[in-house]
């Protein structure tokens, strides 16, 4: 089983590296967009997943990208590409700022001050009217770079995941790990919590940054309640806690899972859709606390890094 | 205007003291932190709303109807769902509760929609001398007033009072003294949501009803709990009145958009200096 | 000769209770210590004070010389002092061996070869791979145990690792202590056992509502009545 995994994914990645030439412009759109999710998701699991920080407010981070390659794109001129890399550049810097308060807090205060967090911005956004646009949001020149787009988002989940894999087969993981299975154990053995919670922090914020710019190059429009909907942050948990937290593939799993299923059938009834969210979120608390991915693994006896 | 602020910030803090000690009787009590618990204050609003639109019933009247209503509620969200995770790590109790929460905004939003709905109920101002409070803000704050301290009589006087006060102080004592620990933690989050829809009710004549309007009041009474420290019944009263006053204070320097924002860097600040609250409290 | 550890007059308040009230004790290199008392007497807090866990309210701690009171637990940790836990606290969900791996920051090889001679040592080698929460209540205590040895901690703190265990684990354990004591590590433990406690220590610290009732030998200490009224008079 183990040795049909790598040329299995070998061939996967083939296909969607030449999807884009025979696949139909709402196709690159979906994949594109489910590489988004993939990226948002498996980035969320780098901090809460492993270190059991919740991060309520994690699609800040994807909001400050937007806005910081949108604000390159239009006032300075920068090309996509680089602007939406500096996206996440700037997401790094606002985690910085974040969290090094934040993350001195224990567990609990540390997500009930994340809850706020969204809130802050979206006057931060509205204060800073000149640049940002304030409510009206900002509109940048229009381009179709659907394809060019795909790729880069499909490149960044790799390399999310990649980093992912790194972390979690790593000295470096195992320590994050302690910090959600025993904080206070983990201090006496002389690890300074703080700053790995700071470099898991800094690390999950690079994703959310960077997919941020490209999705607002994509959408061409960044408008404050797009870029820091709760709606997000919501199915991305859902994602990562479906799939299987802590784990590489968890997310990647629920990404695939949940984002096609709200593509095909539920994108129609929002608001039934979000309750199923919710109803999964209970449930999987409830009932499957390591996702899909836990399931199998206590069932097929797998290994804890997959 | 001094006075004004002051009078205006006890006003408001009187709401969210009650408000927020309902959050405090569910943390002090199970050591859960309820993230539904503005959507539950949300549907005692919605409740007000509907009975008023659909009967005439008077919204102050409408207490007796949501208060129990949702005391119910709550006791059934604890014994179905919370109760399971009373003893799991409290990441667990936070993505529960989020999942509630974001389940009953949603029902809210299938049943009622996303338009605003108001009850037009009181409108204009008691005047005293050179202050001028809105009616229903001065209602408000005398029911809220009111049913906290019928909430302390009961914890203070009553069997079951001591009983709650008992379980949050050490459930394993209380356990040992013959105390029905799990009963108690249903009353408790039964309780914490009544009061929460206390608050939904008389908000309900003051502010715009839509399904997400819960949220701020879930922080803003975290915030207070943390304020008054977590698992102090009293100071959760403190902290409520204090950050009135904060707010209207700030009012008087920042734009209302920046003002809204104050709660939150208040609430980091805090928690970074004095974790266990201003006043006593356990972490 | 310099004391390893210097608790001087250490007060720490908790609201209104003083759980540990102006008391001070010293440490030598090479022996081992007990440290009794009866149930809230502050054996625990003590412990937490000098490892960080707890900020101390008056007074001061010393490890070799320098001032450790107000690091945080992983700087005391790396100042040479280990500790294990009343109620055992492995990582559930981390391999034995990744409970001892997570400790080192040296090499990986090197913390791999000592992670396995450790879990040798207390004969677990066969659950290595095995999740520590899947383990034994004994076994994780040994894993516990063990794990505190992986950097080689001149002063190991040892809280109530007797409780809940079995003879022959328990006769284990004590060897293990003594063979540190003999290669000049320090050992304060904390134990409600008086047996274990009268034969492994060489001297004995009585703690009682937080404070310093009295310190010697054991066979000094069995007999001293203030020892016995603490226990049992009042």
């Amino acid at each position: 089983m183990k040795r049909l995994f790598l040329p299995a994914l070998c061939l996967i990645l083939i296909v969607l590296a030449i999807y884009p030439i025979k696949g139909t412009g709402y196709g690159v759109r979906f994949m594109l967009q489910l590489f988004m999710w993939i990226a948002l998701a498996q980035s969320w699991n780098l901090i809460s997943g492993l270190t059991g920080y919740v991060s309520f407010g994690h699609i800040a981070f994807f909001g400050m990208g937007a806005y910081t390659a949108g604000i390159l794109i239009v006032k300075l001129g920068w090309p996509w590409l680089w602007a939406s890399l500096a996206g996440g550049v700037g997401a790094v810097v606002l985690a910085l700022v974040i969290g090094w308060p934040c993350l001195r807090l224990k567990g609990p205060y540390f997500a009930i001050a994340m809850l706020g967090l969204n809130e802050v911005l979206r006057v931060a956004v509205s204060y800073f009217e000149g640049l940002t646009g304030g409510g009206s949001g900002l509109s940048l020149p229009a381009l179709y770079a659907s394809v060019p787009i795909y790729y880069a988002m499909g490149l960044v989940a790799l390399a999310v995941t990649g980093l992912t894999y790194v972390i979690v087969t790593s000295r470096f993981g195992l320590r994050l790990m302690t910090i959600r299975e025993d904080e206070v154990a983990a201090e006496a053995m002389g690890i300074d919590t703080f700053r790995y919670k700071l470099y898991a922090f800094l690390l999950s914020a690079v994703g959310p940054g960077i997919v941020g710019g490209l999705a607002a190059r994509d959408q061409s429009y960044i408008e404050p309640i797009s870029v820091f909907p709760l709606i997000m942050t919501i199915t991305m948990i859902v994602m990562v806690l479906f799939g299987g937290k802590g784990t590489i593939w968890g997310p990647v799993l629920g990404a695939v899972l949940l984002f096609t299923l709200q593509e095909m059938i539920w994108a129609r009834f929002i608001y039934l859709h979000q309750l199923l969210f919710g109803a999964i979120i209970i449930t999987v608390v409830l009932l499957m606390p390591r996702g899909i991915l836990g399931v199998l693994q206590q069932k097929y006896n797998l290994p804890r890094t997959i | 205007m001094l006075g004004q602020v002051i009078i205006s910030g006890l006003l408001a803090g009187a709401l969210y003291s009650m408000v927020a000690l309902g959050l405090g009787l569910i943390f002090g009590v199970m050591r859960v932190l309820n993230v539904s618990h503005g959507p539950l204050l949300m549907l005692g609003a919605y409740t007000t709303f509907w009975l008023f639109q659909s009967f005439g019933l008077n919204p102050y009247l409408s207490l007796l109807v949501t208060m129990p209503v949702l005391f119910v509620v709550g006791m059934v969200l604890q014994r179905l769902f919370v109760s399971r995770v009373v003893d799991a790590p409290e990441l667990s109790s936070l993505l529960l509760t989020f999942g509630i929460s974001i389940a009953l905004v949603n029902l809210a939003q299938l049943a009622f929609t996303a338009d605003l709905r108001s009850v037009e109920y009181l409108t204009g101002s008691f005047v005293l001398g050179p202050f001028a409070f809105s009616k229903s803000r001065v209602i408000a704050c005398a029911f809220a007033i009111v049913i906290t301290t019928g909430a302390f009589l009961f914890l203070k006087m009553t069997r079951l009072g001591k009983a709650i006060r008992a379980v949050s102080q050490s459930r394993e004592v209380a356990q040992v003294c013959g105390v029905n620990v799990a009963r108690i933690h249903m009353i408790a989050f039964g309780i914490g949501s009544a009061l929460a829809a206390a608050g939904g009710t008389l908000v309900a004549v003051m502010v715009a009803i839509q399904p997400e309007m819960g949220q701020v009041y879930t922080f803003k009474s975290f915030l207070v709990i943390v304020l008054g420290g977590a698992g102090n019944y009293p100071g959760a009263l403190l902290g409520g009145l204090l950050l009135g006053l904060i707010e209207q204070g700030s009012s008087l320097f920042l734009t209302t958009q920046v003002n809204e924002a104050v709660a939150y860097i208040l609430l980091v600040l805090v928690l970074l200096v004095r974790p266990t609250g201003l006043l006593k409290g356990r972490a | 000769m310099e004391a390893l550890l210097e608790v001087d007059r250490v007060i720490k308040r908790f609201g209104g209770v003083t759980a540990v009230s102006a008391v001070s004790l010293s440490l030598e290199a090479g022996h081992i210590y007990g440290l009794i008392g009866p149930n809230g007497s502050g054996k625990t807090t003590l412990f937490n004070c000098i490892t960080g866990v707890e900020a101390i309210d008056g007074g001061e701690i010393r490890f070799k010389g320098r001032r450790i009171d107000g690091l945080k637990p992983h700087q005391v940790f790396h100042q040479g002092i280990g500790r294990t836990f009343q109620v055992i606290r492995v990582f559930p969900e981390l391999t034995a061996l990744e409970n001892l791996l997570v400790v080192t920051t040296n090499d990986y090889a090197a913390a791999r070869a000592r992670a396995e001679e450790l879990l040798g040592f207390v004969k677990l080698t066969g659950l290595a791979g095995e999740f520590a929460g899947n383990l034994s209540y004994g076994q994780q205590k040994l894993v516990e145990f063990v794990r505190v040895l992986m950097t080689d901690p001149e002063l190991i703190l040892l809280d109530e690792t007797a409780a809940g265990v079995n003879r022959t684990l328990l006769n284990d354990l004590l060897e293990a202590v003594r063979t540190l004591r003999d290669r000049g590590k320090t050992v304060l433990l904390v134990e409600h056992d008086m047996k274990m406690v009268m034969g492994l220590c060489e001297t004995v610290f009585v703690l009682d509502h937080g404070e310093k009732l009295a310190e010697g030998p054991p066979g000094l200490i069995q007999t001293d009545e203030r020892v016995i009224e603490a226990y049992f008079g009042r």
